[in-house]
């Protein structure tokens, strides 16, 4: 382990692509322009070599399975995967040296001479290593996508140099060795998402869509950062394991301890909550999932690799990390399990009446990282992060064809003016069911696997937690057919001019043909574009095999997040209340026969799909109108945003324009006033003795004089 | 016949200030008021001289000799920026410039 170059040069991960993102955009405008793209598939390219042999380094010590963290004691051998780096003290408050109060070292609350620090370190285990390589490895693929689909764009340069800070803040934030770290990248990746939705920045629907996001955002951020405070006023540190695993020095392990203070158990109430609605912001889950929908107005590549495939995923991410935190909170976990439930379904329903490509997909990843809530949530965080791996293939898979689409349709994605686009995109129709067979668990792809874990899991928890997802499960069929056969299947139909002004759609123009007539011959296909979609449909047809007899398991396993939060919900007085016997670690029993079922809700999902979509259209529009009230309002997104809007951000306007007058009319009249006193004298003086009459100005000298002379004399 | 005292010499002096500062109220020919500021000048040298030879003093005449060069010299100066001004506005009047005020 400590030889292996990709281990000890880790830094080099985010490093390089922020050097790339540099010189992209420090030169980019002037010196490389069409050339802007090499710096970052340098720099991610070479990322995503470090991080697989990362990967394949952790692979190879292969541990014993179940060796991790049986024999106990203060020692990080027990974890030979897992290894903190401090670069350097990157904050200090306070004296390090501080032993802080005798009966309960740690707590910083009440205790003014307690220290602060953070490190600019890394924490490297199972997790973030399988984390690394699907940031970098599919942010590769979308980087040397990209360049087929943003070629002739203005400000390609742009482009690339955010794409490159993205990967270098989401390696940050999975790489960190503290929350602090953690909060770095998660605001970076924050940033570099609102620039990007915001990239099309001429078009109002694309600012509006960027700012929507980052305030949205905002709210969930708020809670994140109280939850880092108040774990350091608990804990005294922001540290997940302090100097070492089995130090005890910290967060995450100070959390599993069982002689906790009055003050910690208080603590550990609400720090769970707390970073739960970061999760929820950044994740898009139930009451802040509405600026991901929006976000679509970005360029293709940015909503795969930021929008579905990394970025989302963080707060799955963080709650797998935090994992200690919030097992330890019963209702924590239910709130987390049953949000993601709710939200899963939700965003399923509403998928059911998108016209438009990108936002069946949009609503589609809502609805799958709710799955991956609910896995967390229902202590299977092995299986939400093999779901974020299959998903974050699939997904970008679909996000990728999508964009296919729109550059052959020039910006077209309303799938009501298409269909029959096999004959048009022979190779995109290939990938794209294989995309939409996994995102539908059709059996044997990699959703299929994922997916069932998370249903089995959350039937060991509730059933009816289970029904919901099983249910999900049927929508998601249904609707990822609808979209292709709509699409690709049938007989050909394009969009009869490319729409110049649609309203929520028109993504970009920029990449049309130039000369309509060269229309019929151009490749809407090219092999930078392709090439990259294969790949991962190989990943999304095959990505079940990672988690072959249950590997993937026994290496995450080997991180310290995982094993001792499986330690703390196998102890049996911490869970005495909370929940009964939980049995997170093997969900064996029925799992053939739950693999059955949701095999044949998925298939019975297509089918409908099939019959509705291929077999006669008129059908499904007949009951939609049927239906009509309730078709409406799914079209509508059940009014969430209108309801937002009347609810939240009409008051807040009222008041910012009260606030406005207060500041217009009484504190700046006050300042007004005292300006106008001198003002008012100067005017006086001007119509009096200021007039410009030479002879008036020798007067006023010639009086002053004898006025002088008049008091000296007069003395 | 009186002898010349210190008084005629300030008498002189005093009407020729006197004569330069009425000048300079009540003209506007821009030649006319400098030379008006002359006149003013001169007068309040004629003081220093008549003040110098009473107290047996060579500095008071000493003094106006370097004033009256330094005045030689912003003389020429002035004329110079009365030419420039003229150019400007084609007229003396110094009522031309009120536009100039703060």
């Amino acid at each position: 382990m400590e030889t292996l170059f990709s281990f000890q040069h880790a830094y080099l991960i985010p490093l390089l692509p922020l050097i790339g993102a540099a010189i992209s955009g420090l030169f980019g405008a002037k010196y490389l322009k069409e050339n802007s793209h090499w710096p970052i598939w340098l720099g991610v390219g070479i990322s995503a070599i470090l991080s697989i042999f990362l990967l394949l380094g952790m692979l190879a010590i292969n541990p014993s399975p179940g060796s991790a963290g049986v024999s106990g004691g203060p020692s990080t051998e027990t974890y030979p995967l897992a290894k903190s780096v401090e670069y350097f003290t990157w904050l200090q408050a306070g004296d390090p040296n501080n032993e802080g109060r005798p009966d309960q070292p740690q707590v910083v609350y009440g205790n003014p001479t307690a220290s602060f620090h953070v490190s600019a370190g890394f924490f490297i285990d199972p997790l973030n290593a399988i984390m690394l390589c699907v940031i970098t490895g599919i942010g590769f693929l979308i980087t040397v996508y990209s360049k087929g689909y943003m070629h002739g764009e203005s400000g390609y340069f742009r482009f690339f140099a955010y794409l490159g800070l993205f990967i270098f803040a989401m390696t940050i934030l999975v790489l960190g060795d503290n929350l602090i770290m953690l909060y770095l990248g998660w605001e970076g990746v924050g940033l570099c998402s609102y620039l990007l939705i915001g990239y099309y920045y001429e078009k109002p629907a694309a600012r509006e869509a960027a700012k929507k996001a980052f305030l949205v955002n905002r709210i969930g951020d708020f809670g994140f950062s109280i939850g880092i405070m108040l774990s350091f006023l608990a804990f005294g540190t922001v540290s997940y394991f302090g100097q070492g695993v089995g130090t005890h020095t910290g967060l995450l392990e100070l959390a599993t301890g069982t002689h906790l203070g009055g003050f910690q158990t208080y603590a550990l109430k609400w720090i769970p909550f707390l970073l739960m609605i970061g999760a929820f912001g950044k994740s898009a889950q139930f009451p802040l999932y509405v600026w991901l929908p929006d976000a679509m107005e970005g360029p293709s590549p940015v909503s795969a690799l930021i929008h579905a495939a990394t970025m989302v995923t963080a707060g799955v991410y963080m709650i797998a990390r935090c994992g200690t935190l919030f097992v330890g909170s019963a209702p924590a976990m239910s709130t987390v399990a049953a949000i993601g439930c709710f939200t899963a379904i939700f965003a399923a329903t509403i998928a059911l009446r998108q016209f438009d490509l990108k936002k069946v997909f949009a609503y589609s990843t809502i609805s799958q990282l709710g799955f991956m809530f609910v896995a967390v949530g229902c202590f299977a965080p092995v299986a939400g992060v093999f779901h974020l791996v299959t998903h974050a293939f699939f997904k970008a898979l679909l996000f990728l064809s999508a964009g296919v689409v729109m550059h052959a349709m020039g910006g077209e994605l309303d799938m009501r003016k298409m269909s029959g686009l096999k004959r048009v995109l022979p190779i995109t129709n290939i990938v794209i069911l294989i995309g939409c067979a996994a995102l539908s668990g059709f059996p044997f792809t990699s959703g299929f696997f994922s997916k069932d874990q998370i249903v089995g899991a959350a039937f060991a928890r509730n059933w009816l937690l289970g029904a919901i997802l099983l249910f999900t499960a049927f929508l998601t069929a249904y609707y990822t057919f609808r979209l292709y056969f709509q699409v690709f299947q049938g007989p050909l139909v394009l969009p009869a001019t490319p729409a110049p002004d649609h309203a929520h759609d028109s993504h970009d123009h920029g990449h049309e043909p130039k000369d309509p007539g060269h229309e019929e011959h151009h490749n809407h296909e090219p092999r930078i574009m392709w090439i990259p979609l294969a790949i991962l449909a190989v990943g999304a047809l095959f990505g079940g095999l990672f988690n072959y007899h249950d590997a993937l398991a026994d290496f995450l396993s080997h991180s310290p997040s995982f094993d001792l939060a499986w330690k703390l919900t196998a102890d049996p007085g911490r869970y005495a209340a909370g929940f009964g016997h939980i049995d997170a670690s093997a969900p064996e029993t029925s799992e053939q026969g739950l693999m059955i079922l949701s095999g044949l809700i998925s298939l019975t999902g297509i089918g409908l799909a099939y019959w509705l979509h291929l077999l006669e259209r008129a059908r499904a529009e007949r009951i939609a109108a049927g239906l009509e009230p309730l078709t409406g309002l799914i079209e509508h997104k059940f009014l969430v945003d209108e309801i937002y809007q009347a609810a939240i951000v009409e008051p807040l306007r009222r008041l910012g324009g009260y606030f406005y007058a207060i500041d217009r009319f009484v504190v700046d009249g006050v300042v007004g006033l005292i300006a106008f006193i001198p003002q008012f004298f100067g005017f006086l003086l001007r119509i009096t003795t200021e007039r410009g009459y030479l002879q008036g100005y020798a007067a006023t000298m010639l009086l002053g004089l004898a006025l002088i002379l008049i008091l000296i004399f007069l003395k | 016949m009186t002898p010349l005292t210190l008084q005629h010499f300030l008498a002189v002096g005093g009407i020729m200030f006197s004569i330069g500062l009425i000048g300079f109220m009540t003209r506007r020919n821009l030649i006319v008021i400098f030379l008006c500021t002359e006149l003013m000048f001169q007068g309040v040298a004629i003081n220093l001289i008549a003040f110098g030879h009473y107290h047996g003093n060579l500095a008071g005449q000493a003094f106006v000799i370097f004033v009256l060069v330094i005045a030689a010299s912003e003389a020429s100066l002035a004329l110079g920026l009365v030419v420039l001004l003229f150019r400007q506005r084609n007229t003396l009047d110094a009522d031309a410039w009120r536009d100039l005020k703060g």
